[in-house]
C-alpha cells in the first residue's frame, strides 16, 4: 500500500509529544500503539511522519487513542497527508473531543455509539474524500480553520427540517453532479444528467412534486459516507448488490404500504424475492454473471419508471434482439398489439422469469399455448397443431443431440477419430438453439429452413456412428485374430520347450 | 556335403570368414542356473528389453508423421491417433509399453536387489542397470511433453521446476533444460532431440554392456552357492523360454492398447491428449506427474519451505541424491553379500524402500482425502494420510507374514521402521518429516545395539536353503 516513496529517515526525530503519544501504555500494562500500527508509522515517508509530529504539537491529536484509530487505517501516505491536514475529520475522530457521539467519526461507531454512517473507515474509503473533496465540500466551512464557521450551520436545512423533508437533497448534490464544467476535473466520464433524469422519475415525481420522503433520493441508493463508484463489489449499486439497495424499499411492506399500480392494486414487495428465483437473478448474484440484469438494467436507474406495456418489450430486446425479430413478424404481434397484451412477460412472466424449457410448449407440462388458444383463437387446429409440431421438432433435434454427445465421448474412450462427429454435434447444437428461437416467428416454414438442417445433422450423426462401429468392429476382430495367431505361435514355442527338455 | 542341413552350412561359411565358432561353441556350452529362487526373476531383464525394442519400432513409426512445432507438434499428434492408418494403434502401444517397460525395469531392479546378483563379480552389472534405470526416466520426461498438451506442458513446467533448488547449478540447470527461463517450445525442440537422439544411442550402447557383462559372467547362482549345482542351457531352452515370455508381453500389450487406448485411467497413468497447450494460460491445481515420479513429488510437498538454515526442496533433493546414491552404491555397502554370505539388514532394506514409496504414491494419488466434499474441492491431507496408512500397513503386515513363513526372515528392522514411520504419520498425525526422523533415530539405535554385539546380524536370514 505505501510503496510511492522509500521510508526517508534523514532529519526526522519525532517530538517529545509524539514520542510520548506512540509510547503510551494503556492501564493494563500494554502499548496503545500495537505492533502493526507501529510499522505501519516507521513505513512512512518523513514527510508524513512531520504532518503527525505537526499535529502532536498542535494537539489536535493529544490521546494515545486517537492516534491509533488514525493509524490502524493504513492510509496510503498521499490519503494519510490528505487526512492529517483536514481538521474537519482530524477532529471529529477524536474521543475526546466529541462529546456527543452522533458527532464522533469511529473506526468502531456501535461500540462509540455512533450511527452508522459515522464510520471513520468508510468515510476515507469514500470516493469524494478518495478525491479530496472532503468533509467541508459537502457540510461548508473551511478544513484549516480550528474553529466551526458560522456557514456550516446555515448550510443546510435544521435537523428536524432535514429528516421531515428530503427534497432538498437531489438538488444539492446536483450542484456538482449536473455541472458538466466542474465534473471534468473530477470524473469526465461520469454522465451529469442525473438530476435531469430523476425529476422525472417515479421516486422524483414524489420526492419532488408531492414532497413524500418516502421516495427515493440519492443518499438513498449511493450512501452518505462512504460513498464507492459501482465498480466496486463493496458499492451498493454494484449490480450485484442492486437488487438489496432496490429491495431495501421495494421488499418491505410497511415501507411500500398505500402505493398503488395504475390499476388501484397495492404495489407488491415480492419483486426481490421472484428475482431471485428468476433465471436472471441466479445467474447475477449465484454465478456472478455480470451480464444478468439487475432491477437498473430494465427499469433505469435515476430514472426509474415502471415500464409500461408497450416498453417492456423493448427492455427485453436489449438482451434477447433475436427472439424479438421473429416475434415483430409473427402472427402473434398483430393479436398482442390488439388485445394490448405485453409481449415477452405474456408467456415468460417478469421478475421471475424462469429459465425457458422445451416442454412450455408441450400440452401435457404446460398449458401455455393450447389455454390462450382456446380462449382467443377459438381453439384453432392449425395454431394447436403448429405448437404441437415445434415441440415435437425440437424435442426431435435435443434428443438426438444428446445422444450424439454421449457418442462423441464414448469414441473418445475407446480412441476412435470423434472429430467430425464433434462437428456434427456443435452444429446441430447451434441449429436447435436458433430453432428454439424461431418459435417466436410461430411460423412453419421460417421454423423449418433450420429444423431441416437439424434432421439432417442427426441423419449424419448416425452414419458416422456406423461407420465407427464397424471400425471398431475391425479393431476388436483384428485383435482377436492377431491373439489367435500368437496362443497359436506360443503353445508351439511351449510344445517345442517340452520336446527339447525331455530329451535332457 | 550334400547332408549338411542349411544352416550347418550357413554356420560353416561363417566361420571360415569370420572364424564364429567360439561363438557358436559359447552358446552352446552356456547355462543359466537353476537354485534356490524362481526362475521368473531372471526373465524380466528379458521383458524390459522386450519392451524397449518395442519402443524403439513404435517411436519410429511416430517420428515418420510427428513434426515438433509450436503449430505442429500437437496437430500432428492428433493427425496421428485420428487419420493415419494405425496410427492410434502406434501411440497407444508406444504410451503403454512405455509404462509397462519402466513397471518391468522396477520389478527387475528390485528382484536383483533382494536375490543379491550385484554382489561381486557383477558389481558393473548393477551400476550400468541403474543408470539404464535412470535414463530410461529420462526418456519418460522428455517423452511427455512432446505432444504439447496442457498437462504436458504444465507438468513440465513443475518438474523442471525443482531443479531449480539444487545448490550453486540449480538456476544454470533450470535454463539449460528448458532453453530459456520458462517452458517454451525451445523446450520441446530439445526434449525432442534427447527423446529421439541422445537418450536412445546411450540406452543402446549401455545396453550392450550390460548385456555383454551378463553374457560374459552368465546369470547370478543363488546367494551361498559357489558353484552352480545344476542348469539349463541358455540356447535354445531358456531363449525358448524368454521367447514365450516376450509373445505373451506382445500380446498383452496389443490388447491392453485397444481396449485401454489412453491408459487405464489411474492419475499419472493416462495419456489422453487433451487440450492444447498454452502458455499463457494459468496453471491449474492437482497437477501430477507420471506414476514413476509421483514420490518425488509427494516428497516435495512433505517438505516445509524451510529446515535447518536450508530450502525445503533443496534439502528434499539431498535427501533424495543421498537415496539414490545408496541404491547405486549397494554392491560395496553389502559387506555380508561380497563374501557370499545372506544379507537379512539389505533383504529388509529393499523391503523397507519398497514400503517407503508405496506410501508415497499412495499419498500422491490423494487417496481418503475426498476432495469432492471438501468446502474448497482440496482433498483432506491428514485424512489422506491416515487412509493411506490404514492401506500400508495391512499390506506390510502381510509381506513380514510372508517372509518369515515362507522365506525364513528374521531382520525387520529397517521394514519395521518404516512401518512405524507410516504409523506415527498417518494414524498419530505426527508430521511426515518429524515421524520420519523418530524412525530413522529408533532403527539405528537397534542397529547400533545389534552391532555391538559381535554375532549381531549373522544368524538372521536363512533363505531357502
Amino acid at each position: 500500500m505505501l510503496g510511492a516513496s522509500p521510508p526517508q529517515e534523514e532529519g526526522f526525530a519525532p517530538s517529545e509529544k509524539l514520542a510520548g503519544l506512540l509510547a503510551a501504555k494503556r492501564d493494563d500494562g500494554g502499548p496503545w500503539i500495537g505492533a502493526d500500527e507501529r510499522a505501519y508509522f516507521d513505513e512512512l515517508p518523513a514527510r508524513a511522519k512531520m504532518l503527525f509530529d505537526q499535529v502532536a504539537k498542535t494537539e489536535l491529536v493529544s490521546e494515545p487513542e486517537h492516534l491509533r484509530q488514525i493509524l490502524s487505517l493504513r492510509l496510503p501516505v498521499a490519503q494519510i497527508e490528505l487526512f492529517l491536514n483536514d481538521k474537519c475529520v482530524v477532529c471529529h475522530s477524536d474521543p475526546a473531543v466529541q462529546d456527543r457521539p452522533e458527532m464522533l467519526l469511529s473506526t468502531d461507531p456501535k461500540a462509540a455509539g455512533s450511527p452508522a454512517h459515522m464510520d471513520l473507515r468508510e468515510s476515507v474509503s469514500d470516493v469524494h474524500f478518495r478525491r479530496g473533496l472532503s468533509c467541508a465540500g459537502c457540510h461548508g466551512g473551511n478544513p484549516d480553520d480550528d474553529e466551526m464557521a458560522d456557514e456550516i450551520y446555515d448550510r443546510w436545512p435544521d435537523a428536524d427540517k432535514r429528516a421531515r423533508d428530503r427534497a432538498w437533497i437531489p438538488k444539492f448534490c446536483a450542484r456538482c453532479h449536473a455541472d458538466p464544467a466542474f465534473m471534468r476535473g473530477f470524473a469526465p466520464a461520469l454522465p451529469t444528467d442525473q438530476y435531469a433524469k430523476y425529476r422525472e422519475s417515479r421516486h422524483g415525481q414524489l420526492l419532488l412534486g408531492k414532497r413524500d420522503s418516502k421516495a427515493a433520493q440519492c443518499v438513498s441508493c449511493h450512501g452518505a459516507h462512504g460513498i464507492r463508484g459501482p465498480q466496486s463489489p463493496r458499492s451498493k449499486v454494484h449490480p450485484k448488490q442492486v437488487p438489496e439497495t432496490c429491495g431495501a424499499c421495494h421488499a418491505d411492506a410497511e415501507h411500500m404500504a398505500g402505493y398503488r399500480l395504475p390499476n388501484g392494486k397495492p404495489l407488491p414487495t415480492d419483486q426481490l424475492a421472484d428475482f431471485k428465483k428468476s433465471v436472471h437473478g441466479r445467474a447475477l448474484l449465484e454465478r456472478g454473471d455480470l451480464g444478468a440484469p439487475a432491477c437498473n438494467d430494465c427499469h433505469g436507474n435515476h430514472a426509474a419508471l415502471p415500464p409500461s406495456i408497450t416498453s417492456i418489450a423493448q427492455v427485453c430486446r436489449t438482451c434477447h434482439a433475436a427472439n424479438g425479430e421473429f416475434f415483430d413478424g409473427s402472427k402473434h404481434k398483430e393479436a398482442f398489439d390488439r388485445e394490448g397484451w405485453p409481449e415477452c412477460i405474456q408467456c415468460h412472466g417478469n421478475h421471475a422469469v424462469a429459465k425457458t424449457d422445451d416442454s412450455m410448449l408441450s400440452e401435457d407440462h404446460s398449458p401455455l399455448c393450447y389455454d390462450c388458444h382456446r380462449e382467443n383463437a377459438n381453439d384453432s387446429e392449425k395454431c394447436n397443431s403448429t405448437a404441437k409440431y415445434f415441440h415435437e421438432s425440437i424435442t426431435t433435434l435435443a434428443q438426438g443431440s444428446e445422444s450424439l454427445s454421449a457418442l462423441v465421448t464414448s469414441f473418445d474412450e475407446r480412441g476412435l477419430d470423434a472429430e467430425p462427429l464433434s462437428e456434427v454435434t456443435q452444429e446441430l447444437h447451434d441449429v436447435l438453439k436458433d430453432t428454439r428461437s424461431r418459435v417466436h416467428a410461430s411460423d412453419r416454414s421460417e421454423f423449418d429452413d433450420v429444423a431441416k438442417r437439424g434432421r439432417e445433422l442427426i441423419n449424419q450423426g448416425r452414419q458416422l456412428e456406423q461407420q465407427a462401429e464397424a471400425e471398431y468392429r475391425f479393431r476388436t476382430n483384428g485383435l482377436r485374430a492377431a491373439l489367435g495367431v500368437m496362443v497359436l505361435l506360443g503353445i508351439l514355442l511351449y510344445l517345442k520347450i517340452r520336446q527339447i527338455e525331455s530329451r535332457g | 556335403m550334400s547332408d549338411f542341413r542349411a544352416d550347418q552350412r550357413l554356420l560353416k561359411w561363417l566361420d571360415e570368414r569370420y572364424g564364429i565358432a567360439p561363438l557358436v561353441e559359447f552358446l552352446r556350452e552356456k547355462e543359466v542356473p537353476v537354485g534356490g529362487h524362481p526362475m521368473v526373476w531372471y526373465f524380466l531383464g528379458g521383458a524390459t528389453l522386450f519392451f524397449f525394442t518395442v519402443q524403439i519400432m513404435s517411436g519410429v513409426m511416430l517420428l515418420m508423421y510427428y513434426q515438433p512445432g509450436e503449430q505442429t507438434a500437437y496437430e500432428s499428434i492428433r493427425y496421428i491417433v485420428t487419420k493415419v492408418p494405425f496410427g492410434w494403434l502406434v501411440r497407444s502401444v508406444h504410451c503403454w509399453s512405455a509404462h509397462l517397460m519402466i513397471t518391468s525395469l522396477v520389478i527387475h531392479m528390485f528382484s536383483t536387489m533382494m536375490l543379491k546378483s550385484y554382489r561381486p563379480p557383477r558389481e558393473l552389472t548393477w551400476v550400468t542397470g541403474f543408470v539404464l534405470f535412470s535414463l530410461t526416466l529420462g526418456f519418460g520426461f522428455s517423452g511427455y511433453l512432446l505432444p504439447w498438451n496442457e498437462l504436458a506442458f504444465f507438468a513440465t513446467s513443475v518438474g523442471t521446476d525443482s531443479v531449480k533448488s539444487l545448490p550453486l547449478i540449480g538456476e544454470w540447470l533450470l535454463q539449460v533444460l528448458r532453453g530459456g527461463p520458462d517452458v517454451t517450445i525451445n523446450t520441446l525442440y530439445r526434449f525432442f532431440a534427447l527423446h529421439v537422439c541422445v537418450l536412445p544411442i546411450t540406452l543402446v550402447g549401455l545396453v550392450t554392456v550390460h548385456l555383454l557383462l551378463i553374457q560374459r559372467q552368465g546369470m547370478a547362482p543363488p546367494i551361498g552357492e559357489h558353484q552352480v549345482a545344476r542348469g539349463i542351457r541358455f540356447f535354445p531352452n531358456f531363449v525358448l523360454r524368454d521367447l514365450l515370455l516376450w509373445l505373451t508381453c506382445l500380446a498383452a500389450l496389443v490388447t491392453l492398447a485397444l481396449l485401454l487406448p489412453f491408459g487405464p485411467g489411474i492419475p499419472g497413468f493416462d495419456w489422453e491428449l487433451g487440450q492444447k497447450a498454452d502458455p499463457l494460460a494459468p496453471a491449474y491445481p492437482g497437477i501430477k506427474p507420471e506414476w514413476y515420479f509421483l514420490w518425488i513429488y509427494q516428497l516435495l510437498k512433505e517438505f516445509p519451505p524451510h529446515l535447518f538454515g536450508l530450502e525445503g526442496p533443496q534439502l528434499c533433493l539431498l535427501v533424495v541424491t543421498g537415496l539414490m546414491a545408496t541404491w547405486a552404491l549397494i554392491p560395496w555397502l553389502d559387506r555380508h553379500a561380497r563374501h557370499n554370505e545372506p544379507s537379512p539388514a539389505f533383504s529388509d532394506f529393499g523391503v523397507g524402500a519398497i514400503f517407503f514409496l508405496l506410501f508415497l504414491m499412495l499419498k500422491a494419488w490423494d487417496i481418503g482425502g475426498n476432495a469432492q466434499n471438501s468446502p474448497d474441492g482440496l482433498p483432506d491431507p491428514a485424512a489422506v494420510a491416515r487412509t493411506c496408512a490404514w492401506i500400508l500397513i495391512p499390506v506390510a503386515a502381510a509381506t513380514t507374514m510372508l517372509r518369515v513363513a515362507v522365506f525364513r526372515h528374521r531382520w525387520f528392522v529397517l521394514s519395521g521402521a518404516e512401518v512405524l514411520h507410516v504409523a506415527l504419520h498417518g494414524l498419530g498425525g505426527v508430521s511426515y518429516l518429524a515421524a520420519g526422523a523418530i524412525a530413522a533415530a529408533l532403527a539405528a539405535f537397534v542397529i547400533g545395539i545389534t552391532l555391538l554385539r559381535a554375532d549381531g546380524i549373522r544368524p538372521g536370514e536363512g533363505g531357502r536353503r
